[in-house]
């Protein structure tokens, strides 16, 4: 009874929902229904057709009748690859399967397959079935070579291909065909035998890494990976604001400005900015810097 | 006077508005739905929660010879940010304090009907109807400060028109209203006016000033006004814009500045976004800092219980289930978001 209650009510607060935010999605609730004065009867030669004044009827061929549809001829050991050999859309006369697919309008079932626009739109995987594959397997057996027969062990195939990739394939059901986890390709590297060969290797590119090259100079702050608080306008405005809370008496200068780095409360202010900007937000660390800045200011 | 008094002892209760300051504080400043509620059921009542009473203690505690503190109030759609801000708003003004009230940034940088070249400086852009209908609620709610505050500066309009040193405020302001084409100019020597003058002590006729502005992110973030060649203006190409901006660096004292964030007027911002970095940008960040971010979130379980009794008190609900099934169904529904659940509300 609770739950009888409940469901009425979730369906009339469904349908107010929207308008929550003042969208009014459901605007069509009451239908209003017009009354003419003036009956239009027309009488045009062709029924449904647009009146065409004097320019005559509309001519058309006199349509065919439509065959028997595909599955009600299909035997039950019949070849499915002719049905389908290639990716096709989902075509609900040559498809035996009383497939249904849609919402249920009004308590009643899903609509079912025939003129099913939802069917046609969803990728289908009837090309694909153990015998297709088969005979993909059949056919792609010409162009292949044997294995080589030396590698038939794990430890021989390292040895000579350490470079290995990986990629993952995946299938679930859901909006998106895609699968972003998919796009992840592994390469794997496993140390080759020549240990000094790869030492050597690493010496060299560690001493590359050490040279500056001429453009690099021209870094500016965006392109820094890592948020720096010096000389940034976090720095600038913390320290004036700083000097203007203690004007009268102090001189300005370096001194200063380094005994008002040094002090603790901006030193954690510091940690809470870096924090801020390099990890990104969270309540977490927009606490951290507000307690930071409560105690900068002397609140 | 007792609103002075409000402790955690009050959390959760409510208190009345007096009619009187409804008209006066608040001409321009409170919510749409807010101000539909208030005509409703003929009184303004307002819930003390926690991120305001936290405000009002971080002013009540603050020292005013040093410069401005910057305050951020911040949280999910529809959780209580700009009520926060009124309640803090009618704090200072009964404490005696001069309310610099913006109600909406957001409205400044969108939607402008007029727009004209700045007559002081021409690379910028004048907004002659919204700089006057706010130099008129700024007249309406400020109306004792306007007779005593004197201006330290002439101030020329037009090769006739002038207003000389050491008039009232109040001169200066009614020449913005009637002259609109030089309102936004007023309005910018009207901010100067006050910033200069807030850092005097209360003896020498000094005041306190706060500076509040609702949806703060519009100033550095992107506008819809395009010039006439179809190029974009950007938010320091207009007149009030950057005359806002003046107010909230730090380089004055004697008062306070309490911005809000809001995701829900402003320009290219997705609607998921609250966090006061995510909206303000790299640019604001930099502008705002050091500032104290205050936290606004949905009502607590008491605050959601004091607010349900408000509206049966009220009447406002009028479903037979409202005593005690519905009442599981609407905490359900509207996760205790307060602007959620008055809509809720609205049709029981």
């Amino acid at each position: 009874m609770a739950a009888h209650t409940l469901n009425i009510y979730m369906l009339s607060l469904g349908r107010m929902h929207c308008h929550i935010y003042g969208r009014n999605v459901h605007k069509a609730l009451n239908r209003a229904t017009y009354a003419t004065a003036l009956s239009t009867n027309n009488s045009s030669p062709n029924k449904g057709f647009p009146d065409r004044g004097s320019r005559g009827p509309i001519i058309r061929r006199p349509r065919r009748e439509e065959g028997e549809p595909r599955k009600d001829r299909m035997p039950v050991d019949q070849d499915w690859t002719a049905v389908y050999p290639t990716a096709a859309p989902f075509r609900p006369g040559s498809v035996p399967l009383p497939v249904r697919m849609g919402f249920p309008v009004k308590r009643g079932v899903p609509p079912e397959k025939k003129g099913n626009l939802e069917l046609i739109k969803i990728p289908n995987f009837l090309h694909l079935t153990p015998t297709a594959i088969k005979k993909h397997c059949e056919a792609m057996k010409l162009f292949c070579t044997e294995w080589p027969s030396a590698l038939d062990t794990n430890v021989k195939c390292d040895e000579h291909f350490p470079i290995k990739i990986e990629c993952k394939d995946y299938v679930s059901a859901g909006t998106s065909i895609r699968n972003p986890s998919a796009r992840i390709v592994n390469l794997r590297v496993s140390i080759c035998p020549n240990y000094d060969y790869a030492m050597y290797l690493l010496t060299v590119l560690y001493h590359e890494s050490w040279k500056t090259e001429a453009w690099e100079s021209e870094k500016t702050v965006a392109d820094m990976e890592e948020y720096s608080w010096e000389d940034s306008p976090s720095q600038k405005n913390a320290l004036s604001t700083l000097v203007r809370m203690q004007i009268a008496g102090e001189v300005e200068g370096d001194a200063v400005r380094d005994k008002l780095l040094g002090r603790p409360e901006v030193q954690e202010y510091r940690e809470s900015v870096i924090r801020l900007m390099n990890e990104g937000e969270s309540e977490s660390s927009i606490l951290q810097y507000r307690e930071a800045v409560k105690k900068l200011l002397k609140l | 006077m007792w609103r002075a008094c409000q402790s955690e002892r009050h959390l959760g209760q409510y208190y009345t508005l007096p009619t009187s300051h409804l008209h006066t504080i608040f001409p321009h400043g409170l919510p749409a739905r807010y101000q539909q509620q208030v005509k409703t059921f003929n009184e303004g009542c307002v819930m003390v929660r926690q991120p305001a009473l936290e405000l009002i203690s971080y002013l009540k505690a603050a020292d005013y010879s040093k410069p401005a503190v910057r305050y951020l109030l911040y949280g999910l759609k529809g959780s209580g940010k700009t009520m926060s801000l009124c309640h803090t708003i009618h704090y200072c003004s009964t404490q005696g304090w001069l309310v610099l009230h913006i109600p909406d940034a957001h409205l400044w940088v969108k939607n402008c009907k007029e727009l004209l070249p700045s007559s002081y400086h021409t690379s910028r852009f004048d907004q002659p109807i919204e700089a006057s209908n706010w130099l008129r609620n700024f007249r309406t709610t400020n109306e004792r400060f306007l007779s005593k505050i004197k201006l330290r500066q002439r101030y020329t309009w037009t090769k006739r028109e002038s207003t000389e040193k050491g008039s009232p405020l109040g001169e200066l302001v009614d020449m913005g209203v009637s002259r609109v084409k030089s309102s936004s100019d007023v309005v910018g020597a009207v901010l100067k006016e006050l910033r200069l003058q807030a850092a005097e002590t209360e003896e020498s006729e000094g005041f306190r000033l706060a500076v509040a502005i609702d949806g703060v992110n519009s100033l550095w973030g992107r506008t819809t006004i395009k010039k006439e060649d179809k190029s974009p203006v950007a938010p320091e190409e207009l007149t009030l814009i950057h005359n806002l901006r003046k107010m909230i660096d730090n380089n004055w004292c004697g008062g306070a500045v309490i911005a809000t964030l809001s995701q829900t007027g402003s320009l290219y911002s997705p609607s998921s976004a609250y966090l006061p970095k995510e909206l303000l940008g790299e640019e604001g960040f930099d502008s705002m800092d050091p500032f104290i971010p205050v936290p606004v979130s949905n009502y607590s379980e008491k605050e959601f219980e004091s607010c349900y009794l408000y509206y049966l008190d009220r009447h406002w609900l009028q479903h037979p289930h409202s005593e005690n099934e519905g009442k599981k169904e609407i905490i359900f529904l509207s996760n205790r978001n307060p602007s959620v659940l008055e809509r809720l509300c609205a049709f029981l």
